[in-house]
This record gives structure tokens, C-alpha cells and sequence, in this order.
């Protein structure tokens, strides 16, 4: 027994290098498509190149022919089996049936038709060339706004109006708020639809065993233990025999948060041939097939005292949905509504929206869900305001923010703020920026012609999902953590992470509590079959709620081998810190090897405690967290190209306490770039007759390395009250703040010329022809 | 899609407009055309190779000749499907004296679906005006 100790350094807020990365960058890891069975056979998607058509029929003979073609299904094999699944909860919702297969009419460009399953994929993919269907076209819209028209093509003929929910919130009286006001802004303001684009596009495998009556699936997801619960319902098939398996994720931002056609499809294919069945989305099947983000049109207006108070806003938010709902497609633009306060403390707030089919694939969560776009419009609507009274945007925000005092603050959406110091992060971002003499440097520029400017946008998400009544599945998380009789510890995480980082973030929260060596913890997930049932990786979740269940788990295990150390010391005045457990009288200790051998061996157990360390904990937390920042950027304008210079990014991210300043690092940056995509480049686009325009990477400007900025980067800390970390989430925060920011700094730059507003995506074309605009 | 232009030719208004319905000059003119065959009145079925970008594939389509007033002005609408995908034009000709040929006028629309919108629905336009202007420089060359 060792009689000397020293207290190791906690691992909470070190700047700790990723435990998953040497896989990762040396090419070891495995991805879906990197999984091989024997026997295994692929499967190849027939998809509609019509935005709306009547199948008249479906000739698959001469697919079929082909030597190694096993078998194709067609939507009449799959009639018998569930839809694809919507969680969505809202009254008068009205939800079209989703089979898995198109039945007689097509609905949107990429819409499965039929599968051909061959020996390898090209086969498949040659017979897929092979199946002929015969279509009869129909009008097809692709605008939501259009599709509102009255005259406009239905895209399910049952519902004409094109509507499929509308859904009111208020808080507040906003027409009081609207009498009293000197001024009101209004404003129309688009966030376009976006392609999420995984580096990984989404693959399935499913295995059948036919001696066991089990399935396999491995999916590249988000979600393994609702994909099996939902893929056991739509397959009439108890969820106890089906198996899913998450293997490393190249990328998922929400893409992944859903039950797809294609994971039942294949699971059904298996079972039918009874051979394993491969699927890999391709790249331009990605584009079609797989849920886009966005797609709002925002009608605001925000009324306010001439003094630069905010007194209400109203909203009338058109949701293009596509042509079904996927998992949480209705949901999201309702998360809209919930963020539109913003930071500001003004308690009047009056919302519409109206979900809208297209005769488009269906949108759902992208990273931010429904947050960016609500931040985009209330970050636009205050600088327009700012603009239109004269005031600094700095000062108007300030103005306006929650106060630090006033916490937990309940909103006029009926969220409870948990904590915050909105001054905080805007006042650090303008100290490190310079803003003083930015705006010198700007006033000086002007003088010469150029077109500069400074936009800010002080953002406030939800994060942590969340209390389960707030979430169509359950909100909790659950973590199981058992120590080996070796002293190893491995953690089961529910969150199931793709590429958040957890299996670092949560091997340091388990250092530090239990005083074992990082390199001693495994972290694993994504195997229904190995690790209790959770929720998922999303909405900024997955160490707030995921490691907090964690906590707490380890909290009980704790407990436990204090137990045992208590008994082998022969006192109950022990100390269990730095992976011993002290005797408080004497200093003798033992070491948590010790116990952990103790606890197994079980010769001697200490009162009423069983044998073993495992300790499982299922946590949900109270409330969201609320993290908050300040994003400020500098542009300047070319005049003669319109071409943008992203000369300064600034940003301060308050997301509670750090774990890892590496990992937050990584997503802020991360975030960014998603942000800068939808600010300046990127844009879903589907012409009058619903084809796909930006179908392919060449067509749809994603960001790229050499087109970031530097990223100024830097946080404060206000810990969250509603989990033990005081953790709040990172995943969505750059993202969020940025848009607004980078449309907010082009606008001032060119408000010399009278803009007052421009719609996303900034290209260069849209820019120039502005300036042009202004010159005659 | 709307597209459009004017093309001089040398031929008189009726030599102009004989030649444009003649089965076999527009398939010797039209870019990648394989066959051409009347089946009915103003009707003929098509089997041409058309290449986009980086795609290319044959189509199977329907020629129908429509609203003829010889020798001014008919309406030819074009249809096809293949592996690539599909497409869909109709155009109004007009054909005018000018010195002692004709100028033939064009103005229609194209709309293109399947993977030729999804990856090169950018290059349609100029492809579509390079083919229609390949077409009248052969049936220039026609005697």
C-alpha cells in the first residue's frame, strides 16, 4: 500500500489532442463502405427523374436479364411494410404516407422508384440503367411561395392548398406593443434551402440471419437506437432481434438525424434474398435523395421606440417542406419561433408559420435546425433598425440585451433563459477587434471610395436537448461506465457520437473523477447491442446531456469503490481522490487498481454491496442551455467585381465551461465555414419544373479551405445551472453566429449606396449588380 | 428554358421551308441525329446521341411538326428520353427574305430533366444555342 500521493492535474479545460484523430488521419478507421460480408451483395436506387409523375407502369425485364442481377423490388413489393417515420407532434399536421417505395405517383426529383440488387455494384448500377418506367409527367412546383398561390399545382392531390400545418405562437400583446411603437421595421428575408453535404455520404448494411431471425444494420447515423426502434416498427419485426451498428461517421450535421427509406429498404432486401446487401448513397444521390436545410421565406416586423427599445416583433415564416416529412421536418421551423426573442428582453412576439409542400426532397435539421434562420432574421432586423434610427448596432444591442441580473429569464416564447451575461462576449469581441478604430478606419476608407464594413450579430441558441417533453423521442442520455478487474475503464455512451470528439471530451471527465490515466478509459458507442439504450448526437447534446449522464454514473461507481476502499483500509474515514482511496487518520491508501481487483475477486464484500463496478445512469436535464456570443466581422467589397474580403472575423462564444479548448476550437471553426457557406455560397436549387439545378459538387459552392478567413476566436465563460459540467454545447454556435454577421458587414459596407438588405447566398453577381444598380 | 436567335441561310423562303421538313436533311443537319422516320402526318420518331459536360447517352424521342403555313413559319417540338435523362423543346420558326437567302428565326423553350439537369443544367443554354447554330451552318451546306 503505497503511503505517498500526488494529486494529478484535472483534465477539465486542457487543450487535450483527440484520442479518435490517429485513426482518422492515417486512414485506418472504418467507415461504412470500408465493411465487407461474405456473400455480399449491393443494392442500386432507381430514383425519379420527374418532380411529379404518374407511374403508368414499371417494366424490369430487362434488368433483370442481366447476368448477376439477384433481385429487384418495386413499390408493390413494399406495400405491406410501415412509412418512413415522422415524430412530429403538431395538431392538424397532415402527413402524407411515406412508403418506402414510390406507389403511382412521384413526388419530387431522386423519389425511390425500385432497387435492383446485383453481385457487385456496377452490376447493380447497370441494371438500375435497365429498369424502365414509364411515366406520365404532371405540374410540379418548387417554390413554397408559389406553391401557396392559388392555381398552383398540388403536390398531393388530397390537399390542394399546398399546406400541411399552420402553427401559431404569441406571447405578450403584440398589437399593443405595435400601437405604442414611433417605429417599425419591416422586412422579407430568405434562408435558402442548403445541401448538408457529409464528406460521408449516408451507406447501409444489413445482415439477416435466418437461423437466429436476426438482422444486423449498420448505418452510417446519428440516431442507432431510434433507427432500430423505428426500422423494427416499419419491418413488423420485434426490436430485440434487430441489431444496429454505427461504424465511424464521416459527417452527419443533422443529414443523419433520421429514419430513411433506404435503411428499411435494405434491412427488407436481406431478409428477402437472404444474402447481406450493401447500399452507398452516391454523391449526386446525396443531393437528391438525402433531407436539405432551411428553405424559409420570413416576413418580419419589429417594432420599437425611437430611443432604439424593442418593443415586439411579428413573423409570418413560410417553411418550404418538400414533398413528405422526414423525421423532424415540421418540427423545426417551430424551434424558429422558440429562438425569435433573440437576447433581447422584449416580451411581445407574434408568430405564423406555414409548412409548405414542394415538389422538392424533404428539408429537416441542419446544423443549427431552425436557429440560424430565426437568428438571421432577428440579428438582420436590429441592424435594419439600427440603420433606420441612426444608432450604433453596438449600442442598439446593448441597449436592449437581458440583463445579467435577470436570470433565469422566462421569454416571451415561453423558454427559461438559464444563464447569461450578453454584454459580455460583445464587448470582448469589440475590444479584441478594435471597434473604436475600426469604425475610424471605415469612415476613412468611405472617404476614398471603398466599401467597407462592420457587422455584428450577437446570437442566442437553444442547445442540450433537452427536457424529454420538449422532444418527440425522450431528451435524457444515458452512460454506463464499468471499471475492468485490470483498472481499465470503458464507457458506454448512448449519445453516439460522429465526430464531436467525445471519446476525448468523455475520457478527461472520467480522469478527473476517477484518477485514472486518460489513456486507461475507452469510450464506446453505436452498437444497440453493446451499449444501453440513448437518444443521440444532436442539437448541441451530446456532452451536456451525454456527458452529464456520464457524470452522474461515475458519481454512483464512486461511491461504490469508496466502499471497498473503506474496507480494505479497515475505516470508514477514507478520501477517494487521484485514483486512491486514503485512509484520512494513517495517509495508507490503496490504489484503485486494488479496489477494482477487490470488487471482482469478491472474497470479501463490504455491507449490503454486490460484486462488480458497473454503475448506469440515464440523466435528462431540466431545462435547454441557452449559450450565447458576439460574432464581428469586417468585409470590404470589390466595386468592380463584387467580390467579398473577409478582412476580420471576430468571435466570442460564451457555451458555459470548456472540457477541451481544442475540440471547441474545432467546432467554432467548423461552424463557421457552414456559415460562411450559407452567407456567401451555397444555395439548393430547384428550377420552375423541380429539377435539381445544383446537382453535383461542381454546381453547389461549398466552402473551401482556401477561402476561410483567419478566425479570431476566443470565449467567456458563463457555467450553465442546469447539468453538473456547467456545459452548455458548441456544435451549433458558429454556425449560428455567423450568418447574420457577415450579411449585416456587406450591407454596412454598402449602405452608401442605399442597400438596405440582401438575401443569402452574397455571390458576386448579386453584389455587382447592386453597385451597378446604384450607379445609374 | 426560353432560347432563341436568327440564322441566315442560302436558300429562298420556299427552298428554306421544303428543307427543314425533309426527314432526311434534318437528321443529315441535326447534331448526333442516328435516324429520323416519319410515322405520321408532321410526325417522326427519333433516335439521336446527345452529350452534355461529362455525360452523354442516346435519346429516344418524337419530332412533330406543327402549325406549318408555308412558307413562313412552323412549330417544331421535340421530345426525347434516354439513360441521361430527358428533355423537352418546342420552337416557333419563322423563315423571312433577306437578299437572296432567308433568315430563320427562332423561339422557344427547353426543359431538361434526369442527370443532364442535375449536372449540367449550367452548360444547357450554350449547348443548346451551339447545336441549333451547328444545324443551320449544315443545312447551309445543303443543295
Amino acid at each position: 500500500m503505497a503511503t505517498t500521493i500526488t494529486k494529478p492535474e484535472t483534465l477539465f479545460g486542457k487543450r487535450v489532442r483527440r484520442q479518435e484523430d490517429p485513426r482518422l488521419i492515417t486512414g485506418t478507421a472504418l467507415y461504412l463502405d470500408d465493411l465487407k460480408m461474405p456473400g455480399m451483395h449491393h443494392a442500386c436506387v432507381v430514383r425519379s427523374p420527374h418532380a411529379a409523375a404518374k407511374i403508368r407502369g414499371i417494366d424490369t425485364s430487362a434488368a433483370r436479364a442481366l447476368p448477376g442481377v439477384a433481385a429487384i423490388f418495386t413499390g408493390a413489393d413494399v406495400t405491406g411494410l410501415g412509412a418512413v417515420p415522422c415524430a412530429a407532434s403538431i395538431p392538424g399536421l397532415r402527413v402524407p404516407h411515406h412508403h418506402l417505395l414510390a406507389q403511382d405517383r412521384v413526388y419530387y426529383v431522386g423519389h425511390p422508384v425500385a432497387v435492383v440488387v446485383g453481385t457487385d455494384r456496377y452490376i447493380a448500377r447497370d441494371a438500375a440503367e435497365l429498369v424502365e418506367v414509364d411515366y406520365e409527367p404532371t405540374a410540379a412546383v418548387a417554390d413554397p411561395e408559389k406553391a401557396l398561390a392559388a392555381g398552383a399545382p398540388a403536390v398531393h392531390p388530397e390537399w390542394p392548398d399546398n399546406v400541411a400545418f399552420n402553427f401559431h405562437q404569441e406571447g405578450g400583446d403584440t398589437e399593443e406593443a405595435f400601437r405604442q411603437a414611433d417605429v417599425v421595421v419591416r422586412q422579407r428575408i430568405t434562408s435558402q434551402r442548403l445541401i448538408p453535404t457529409s464528406i460521408e455520404t449516408r451507406g447501409v448494411i444489413a445482415e439477416w440471419r435466418a437461423g437466429e431471425r436476426s438482422l444486423t444494420l449498420h448505418s452510417s447515423t446519428q440516431i442507432p437506437h431510434l433507427l432500430r426502434t423505428l426500422v423494427a416498427g416499419i419491418l413488423g419485426m420485434p426490436e430485440n432481434l434487430l441489431r444496429v451498428i454505427t461504424p465511424e461517421v464521416g459527417g452527419g450535421f443533422g443529414s443523419k438525424l433520421n429514419v430513411y427509406a433506404e435503411e428499411a429498404l435494405m434491412a427488407y432486401i436481406a431478409m428477402k434474398i437472404n444474402k447481406p446487401v450493401k447500399w452507398v448513397e452516391s454523391r449526386r444521390e446525396n443531393f437528391q435523395a438525402t433531407i436539405h436545410g432551411r428553405g424559409h421565406v420570413d416576413y418580419f416586423e419589429l417594432a420599437a421606440l425611437r430611443d432604439g427599445t424593442i418593443l415586439g416583433l411579428k413573423l409570418k415564416l413560410i417553411q418550404d417542406l418538400g414533398a413528405y416529412h422526414q423525421l423532424l421536418t415540421p418540427v423545426i421551423p417551430t424551434l424558429s419561433v422558440l429562438m425569435m426573442p433573440g437576447l433581447y428582453r422584449f416580451k411581445n412576439v407574434n408568430a405564423d408559420v406555414v409548412g409548405v409542400f414542394t415538389n422538392c426532397v424533404p428539408t429537416d435539421a441542419y446544423r443549427g435546425a431552425g436557429r440560424p434562420e430565426a437568428t438571421h432574421g432577428i440579428e438582420r432586423m436590429v441592424d435594419m433598425l439600427a440603420q433606420e434610427l441612426k444608432m450604433d448596432p453596438a449600442e442598439i444591442r446593448l441597449k436592449n440585451f437581458v440583463h445579467a441580473d435577470e436570470f433565469p429569464y422566462g421569454t416571451a416564447t415561453g423558454l427559461t433563459y438559464d444563464s447569461g451575461d450578453y454584454a459580455k462576449p460583445l464587448h470582448k469581441a469589440m475590444a479584441e477587434a478594435g471597434y473604436e478604430q475600426l469604425r475610424r478606419e471605415q469612415a476613412a476608407a468611405r472617404a476614398e471610395g471603398r466599401l467597407v464594413g462592420i457587422g455584428l450579430s450577437t446570437y442566442g441558441e437553444i442547445c442540450a436537448l433537452g427536457p424529454s417533453i420538449a422532444l418527440p423521442a425522450g431528451g435524457w442520455e444515458s452512460a454506463t461506465v464499468k471499471v475492468e478487474p485490470s483498472g481499465k475503464v470503458t464507457v458506454l455512451t448512448g449519445a453516439s457520437p460522429h465526430g464531436q470528439g467525445e471519446e476525448t471530451t468523455f475520457a478527461q471527465i472520467v480522469a478527473d473523477e476517477l484518477g485514472v490515466p486518460m489513456d486507461d478509459v475507452l469510450v464506446v458507442h453505436g452498437d444497440t447491442a453493446v451499449v444501453q439504450y440513448g437518444i443521440g448526437t444532436f442539437g448541441s447534446r451530446g456532452t451536456a446531456v451525454g456527458g452529464s449522464a456520464l457524470y452522474y454514473a461515475l458519481q454512483d461507481l464512486k461511491a461504490k469503490m469508496k466502499k471497498f476502499g473503506a474496507m480494505m483500509l479497515g475505516t470508514e474515514q477514507v478520501n477517494f481522490s487521484g485514483g486512491y482511496c486514503v485512509d484520512e487518520a494513517t495517509g495508507k491508501s490503496v490504489t484503485f487498481a486494488e479496489m477494482a481487483v477487490a470488487a471482482y475477486h469478491a472474497k470479501k464484500l463490504p455491507a449490503n454491496t454486490e460484486p462488480g463496478l458497473v454503475a448506469t445512469h440515464f440523466w435528462e436535464p431540466p431545462n435547454f442551455t441557452f449559450p450565447f456570443g458576439a460574432h464581428l466581422v469586417v468585409t470590404e467589397v470589390d466595386r468592380e467585381t463584387g467580390a467579398i474580403e473577409i478582412k476580420r472575423y471576430v468571435c466570442v462564444d460564451d457555451i458555459g465551461r470548456i472540457i477541451n479548448p481544442l475540440i471547441v476550437d474545432g467546432q467554432v471553426h467548423g461552424g463557421v465555414a457552414q456559415g460562411l457557406g450559407q452567407a456567401l455560397w451555397e444555395q439548393a436549387v430547384y428550377d420552375e419544373s423541380g429539377q435539381l439545378v445544383s446537382g453535383e459538387l461542381t454546381d453547389y459552392a461549398l466552402p473551401r479551405a482556401s477561402r476561410m478567413p483567419w478566425i479570431e476566436s476566443s470565449h467567456t465563460e458563463t457555467p450553465s445551472p442546469v447539468n453538473p459540467l456547467g456545459v452548455k454545447g458548441v456544435g451549433e454556435a458558429g454556425t449560428i453566429g455567423c450568418s447574420p454577421a457577415v450579411v449585416n458587414s456587406v450591407v454596412d459596407a454598402l449602405s452608401p449606396l442605399g442597400v438596405r438588405h440582401i438575401d443569402m447566398p452574397l455571390t458576386p453577381e448579386k453584389i455587382w449588380k447592386l453597385i451597378e444598380g446604384a450607379r445609374a | 428554358m426560353k432560347i432563341g436567335g436568327t440564322y441566315a441561310v442560302p436558300f429562298v423562303p420556299e427552298r428554306a421551308f421544303e428543307l427543314l421538313q425533309d426527314p432526311a436533311v434534318l437528321c443529315r443537319c441535326m447534331p448526333g441525329c442516328e435516324s429520323l422516320t416519319k410515322t405520321g402526318d408532321g410526325e417522326y420518331a427519333m433516335q439521336m446521341k446527345m452529350a452534355l459536360a461529362a455525360i452523354s447517352g442516346k435519346f429516344d424521342g418524337k419530332v412533330r411538326i406543327t402549325e406549318s403555313q408555308a412558307p413562313t413559319q412552323f412549330r417544331l417540338a421535340v421530345e426525347g428520353a434516354g439513360k441521361i435523362g430527358f428533355m423537352k423543346g418546342s420552337g416557333l420558326l419563322t423563315i423571312s427574305p433577306s437578299g437572296a437567302g432567308s433568315n430563320v428565326q427562332y423561339d422557344g423553350d427547353v426543359q431538361v430533366g434526369g442527370t443532364i439537369a442535375s449536372v449540367g443544367q449550367r452548360l444547357v443554354e450554350t449547348t443548346a444555342k451551339m447545336l441549333i447554330k451547328r444545324f443551320f451552318d449544315k443545312l447551309g451546306a445543303e443543295t
